[in-house]
């Protein structure tokens, strides 16, 4: 294969990965929002969703200030902003379309009937309850996507090169919320256990639609250091930083037995993987949460670079 | 490397015991310069097995077999990548600090021959931790004869250093019955070994000693090669010595004339090339 068709399957996948992202982050956000204030507290909900989108240089360039209207247009709908939901569809089917032959019929149904229906929005919403419909059709056009893709692709190294970008994004976007809010999450937080607390708990899991399946693990109410041991160490949560990488280990070792070497990423990846699953959440707690996420993302961005290096260019 | 392992221990019992319990210490995993790419435990018997993590870390499985059983067959196959680390155990996991692995046991005391060995090795090199290991690593590789026949598998360090014969488990429990003894941390591994001189059927797996050095952490050695561990060794369990880390404990229930045969295959799997 071409690396240049590689890249082009790989960032097809990861731009359809992030909209559903984005549009998982405005929703959650703006569930939160709709709280009475004595319940979230004083924080900008709308600051911090600009944050986890990882998009604030770029925001406060155009918008003065994070509220609801400039959040949403601009995670949403900006054309400036080259990561909005609107800008990742249309990437991803300039993508698509640079490789259509790679492409089964199913799926280039799915991201050219995304991106069709993407004019009707226009340029933006006129109502909240509008804009919750948008945010279901973003999600619901990626699973879509997801599946045919899931369903219909030869299981060959064009469909690993897929995946290895859908989990790469989603790892990102995992260790993003985690970047963001992992100030929740500390045992030794001042005010645990109440109200506030219990919404933004409920935020960071729906956002990774886990809330119901948190309880299927624990079995508990929700306690700040479960969950972020079921963001990052649970394999069998599909959005943790572990089931990543469980997957992008995977998918290149597969390129590596197809092509019959491997290299750098492979290592990377494996190292990565190794100190997830020999790690406690306790031992984390201990070494610093936030110093081992930005250790993560770090990590998560070289491996990025790693294998557009060996494979993509 | 990727090191390819199929592993088999088989129970002939002439008169078929009721049941038999084990415990397997045979599965690696990952650390870095080490990656388990595929890795399966086959038993021939139908029972249960209960996979879990005893006190060092290691990954354990748990079976029972109801008998009459004949034959037992304990298969263990799988795929490695390692790369050399120069003997450097990085990223493992380590359930206990490593003081810890001063502890004496039976198979591992010191006699008054093996602290006077010890003690001389100590003072015939340089006064750093890791200069000492290795002159020890080389005084034990030239002070025992590697010899199959006179010991077995619950001989003590001192019946081998009085006889200056063993195998490589052995050798391996002097090392760390020296080390200890001059106040350094020393553990037991059993694991696997490539051997480069085409020889690729073994008799049995392979052990070694990991010596803790402040500074760089657990580092192993060698004694029966005489080298620090390379990418051609494959680290499967660890503990104080041979009794904790063992790939195959058990017990039976009635039954006798038990013959065992292992069948170790070690390879170096061709299909990849590093890139």
């Amino acid at each position: 294969m071409l690396s240049r068709t590689a890249d082009n399957l790989y960032w097809l996948a990861r731009y359809v990965e992030r909209a559903e992202y984005l549009a998982r982050i405005l929703e959650a956000t703006q569930r939160l929002t709709a709280l009475p204030l004595a319940y979230v507290g004083e924080s900008n909900e709308w600051e911090s969703a600009v944050a986890t989108a990882g998009c604030a240089n770029a925001f406060y360039a155009v918008f003065p200030e994070a509220n609801e209207e400039n959040v949403t247009d601009f995670l949403a709908f900006s054309t400036d902003n080259p990561s909005s939901i609107r800008s990742c569809f249309e990437a991803a089917r300039t993508n698509a379309r640079a490789v259509r032959t790679a492409l089964t019929m199913e799926m280039w149904d799915a991201i050219n009937g995304t991106w069709l229906e993407l004019k009707r929005y226009g340029n933006g919403p006129t109502s909240r309850e509008e804009l919750s419909r948008f945010l279901r059709w973003v999600q619901e056009s990626s699973l879509l996507f997801d599946g045919s893709a899931y369903r219909t692709m030869l299981r060959n190294d064009a469909y690993s090169f897929t995946r290895l970008g859908v989990f790469m994004e989603r790892a990102d976007n995992t260790a993003r919320i985690l970047d963001v809010k992992y100030h929740m999450l500390l045992p030794a937080h001042e005010h645990v256990g109440g109200p506030l607390d219990y919404f933004q708990w409920t935020a960071i899991l729906r956002s990774v639609s886990a809330l119901t399946s948190y309880h299927w693990v624990y079995r508990e109410s929700l306690k700040p250091w479960l969950i972020a041991d079921f963001l990052i160490l649970k394999e069998e949560m599909p959005r943790s930083l572990a089931s990543c990488y469980e997957n992008i280990v995977t998918h290149l070792d597969k390129i590596a037995s197809a092509y019959g070497r491997q290299g750098p990423s492979q290592r990377l990846a494996r190292g990565i993987r190794t100190r997830l699953q020999n790690s406690r959440m306790d031992e984390i707690f201990q070494t610093g949460l936030h110093e081992f996420i930005q250790s993560f993302i770090a990590d998560n961005n070289r491996i990025g670079a790693t294998v557009s290096q060996q494979y993509l260019t | 490397m990727r090191i390819q392992i199929s592993h088999d221990t088989i129970y002939q019992y002439a008169n078929p015991p009721a049941g038999v319990i084990q415990i397997l210490r045979m599965t690696p995993r990952n650390h870095d310069g080490q990656y388990v790419s595929a890795w399966r435990i086959d038993i021939s018997a139908d029972c249960r097995v209960d996979a879990q993590e005893d006190s060092f870390g290691n990954l354990t499985h748990t079976f029972s077999v109801e008998g009459p059983v004949s034959e037992l067959n304990v298969h263990v196959e799988g795929e490695v990548d390692t790369d050399d680390m120069h003997g450097l155990v990085r990223g493992a996991i380590e359930r206990f600090p490593p003081a810890l692995f001063l502890r004496e046991t039976p198979l591992t005391a010191p006699d008054p021959a093996i602290r006077d060995f010890a003690t001389a090795a100590k003072a015939s090199a340089k006064a750093d931790t890791l200069s000492i290991l290795h002159a020890l690593l080389t005084a034990v590789h030239a002070e025992l004869t590697f010899d199959v026949d006179p010991t077995h598998a619950a001989t003590t360090a001192q019946e081998s250093f009085a006889i200056k014969r063993g195998v490589c488990q052995d050798l391996t429990h002097i090392f760390i019955a020296c080390a200890r003894s001059i106040g350094i941390p020393a553990r037991y591994v059993s694991g696997y070994f490539f051997r480069n001189d085409g020889v690729v059927e073994q008799n049995a797996g392979h052990a070694w000693a990991e010596a803790f050095i402040e500074g760089l952490g657990w580092v192993g050695f060698d004694a029966a090669n005489k080298i620090s561990t390379t990418d051609a060794h494959l680290r499967v369990a660890i503990g104080l010595d041979y009794l904790s880390a063992a790939p195959i404990r058990g017990t039976r229930y009635g039954g006798g004339d038990e013959a065992l045969t292992v069948r170790v295959h070690v390879d170096q799997a061709m299909r990849q090339v590093q890139g």
